[in-house]
């Protein structure tokens, strides 16, 4: 009996059950259409604002041209996308109970949260592409030189990976996989439509004004904005004060969703 | 059913003292499962079945009402000065219309969630062995959508008149106002039921959003027609959705109503009646193999 005991138990290597963790998110989500389905849905939307809008919002945008002003909400909204599939894939996780048997294994505590980080990030470049395919196909350009290009998808990436730890608590929390992406859809063209990624605030009501300059969507599509640039001077410059805002919403929603993902991977149910 | 009385009757004479002959409800089978004369009851109990589970979902409410009606007053924040300022009337008698056909499809999809979760949990295979009648199933969740998408309409419908939308031809052109709803939601339901019993999927839902939002976009209740390019222009004049609003939109302000409303209807009872044999052979096939 102390035989059994006395084995030496294996020791895995943290890398490379992170690497297995992160293939088993990566793996399927090319072939049961997760990403067909991401790239997909910012292709339909990223037509769905700007054919419609074009003609009657273009003349008020105070830019060189439609394109050119929506492009970072059509970039917001791509990566809006791929950490939804993460929601979708995070909910699945936790009712099928996979998480539970992962707890009950060998694993470093945080190897499952690394992993999914790093799935998000994957997602998220894909995401990111996919956006700026779309955007160079209807007309958006760098207008800054290549450090701004790097730094607008960096940026890009960085808000990618929050909302995904975001999406990653609604998906854990959410007993039902497939209701979670319609929580997340229709606030996502809701708030979309009530930000300055669509026409500039001074064409929104007064009453509602301060809501759509002061939002966390707002802020980011000044930023990505200033980022482009633009031929004209109506992109705005990057300036402390058009940064800071966005800094603050990404570090107040990392201090709470982070350790909140952490609590929920790692609590006993 | 002689039989099995006999075999009763053989059993309390055997001293079975367990069980007696009236402890078992005596099932009225005069008519065979699959009698025309069920059809009407059966549909009704599973209808009754349907409803109650809707009413105790509240995502029900979420993505029928809340959701459709912020979005309805987001609309009419964002573009209704825009619209008004080009066509000349209020942009609300096209964005109501169309957030009721919003919210009549992204409602379809709670409809294609339980159906597919009631396969997984063996419930259609249950059915499939008692005797129900084996049509009543499909048209009680047709049904069941036809009552929910009415009742979802009418409410986006009073959420529309709080915001100022006003019928200019009395209360009986607001009544057929929402049979077009109606019709088109049955259309999309039968569609969706037969996509989630050929691909009962999670992707499923996010696929049918993604359907949605393309109707949404191209469709001349979103922006007017004139507005869109002119090589998309006949896509988005003659998609169901724009037929539908167009014809709504000539019930509340005036206009053509008949030539929209029937087109509409070719288009839902096209939709309808190319799923209707899919349909029943994919239902089928989800009940016997669970």
């Amino acid at each position: 009996m102390t035989a059994a005991l006395a084995v030496t138990r294996p020791k895995p290597s943290t890398f490379a059950q992170w690497w297995v963790l992160t293939t088993r998110l990566v793996g399927p989500s090319v072939r049961n259409g997760e990403v067909l389905l991401s790239v997909g849905s910012t292709v339909i939307f990223t037509a769905g604002w700007y054919v419609p809008l074009n003609h009657i919002m273009g003349a008020r945008s105070g830019m060189s041209s439609y394109a050119q002003f929506l492009m970072p909400l059509i970039a917001l909204q791509g990566i809006a996308f791929a950490s939804e599939a993460g929601a979708l894939r995070a909910s699945s996780d936790a009712v099928t109970g996979i998480n539970r048997r992962f707890k009950s294994m060998p694993i470093g505590m945080l190897t499952p949260l690394v992993a999914r980080t790093s799935t998000s990030v994957y997602r998220c470049v894909i995401g990111t592409a996919a956006a700026l395919v779309c955007g160079y196909v209807i007309g958006f350009r760098f207008h800054r030189g290549l450090e701004c290009a790097v730094a607008f998808c960096a940026f890009l990436l960085l808000i990618g990976v929050v909302l995904s730890y975001l999406a990653d608590v609604i998906g854990t929390t959410s007993k039902n996989p497939e209701a979670t992406t319609q929580w997340l859809l229709m606030p996502q063209v809701i708030f979309g439509l009530l930000s300055v990624g669509i026409q500039p605030a001074e064409h929104f009501p007064h009453w509602i004004q301060p809501v759509v300059r002061n939002q966390p969507i707002s802020q980011f599509v000044y930023v990505l904005r200033a980022l482009a640039g633009d031929t004209t001077p109506g992109a705005g410059s990057l300036t402390w004060s058009v940064g800071a805002p966005s800094l603050a919403w990404i570090a107040g929603a990392i201090t709470i969703t982070v350790p909140l993902s952490a609590v929920l991977l790692l609590r006993r149910p | 059913m002689r039989v099995a009385d006999q075999d009763m009757k053989a059993d309390m004479k055997r001293g079975s003292a367990v069980l007696r002959e009236d402890a078992f409800p005596m099932v009225d089978r005069r008519f065979g499962e699959n009698s025309l004369r069920l059809l009407g009851p059966h549909t009704w109990v599973q209808t009754q079945r349907l409803l109650v589970r809707l009413v105790r979902d509240p995502l029900t409410f979420v993505f029928g009402l809340i959701l459709p009606i912020c979005f309805l007053v987001v609309l009419n924040v964002v573009l209704g000065d825009a619209i008004r300022s080009v066509t000349g009337h209020s942009a609300l008698h096209g964005s109501v219309p169309l957030v009721t056909l919003v919210g009549a499809m992204s409602g379809a999809s709670v409809a294609a969630v339980g159906i597919i979760t009631e396969r997984a949990d063996g419930l259609l295979a249950r059915l499939w062995v008692v005797p129900v009648h084996r049509a009543s199933g499909l048209l009680a969740r047709i049904g069941s959508e036809a009552v929910r998408v009415v009742a979802n309409s009418f409410f986006i419908l009073c959420a529309g008149m709080v915001l100022g939308l006003r019928f200019n031809h009395g209360a009986l052109a607001s009544l057929a106002w929402l049979c077009l709803p109606a019709m088109f939601g049955i259309a999309f339901a039968t569609l969706v039921l037969t996509v989630a019993l050929y691909w009962p999927s999670t992707i499923l839902v996010e696929a049918i959003a993604t359907v949605e939002y393309l109707g949404l976009f191209f469709c001349t209740g979103f922006v007017p027609l004139d507005q869109y390019p002119h090589w998309i222009q006949p896509v988005v004049q003659h998609q169901p959705l724009s037929y539908a609003v167009e014809a709504m939109r000539g019930l509340s302000l005036g206009g053509s109503v008949l030539r929209p409303a029937l087109a509409t209807l070719l288009w839902s009872a096209g939709i309808a009646v190319g799923c209707a044999i899919p349909m029943v052979v994919g239902y089928r096939r989800a009940s016997m193999r669970g």
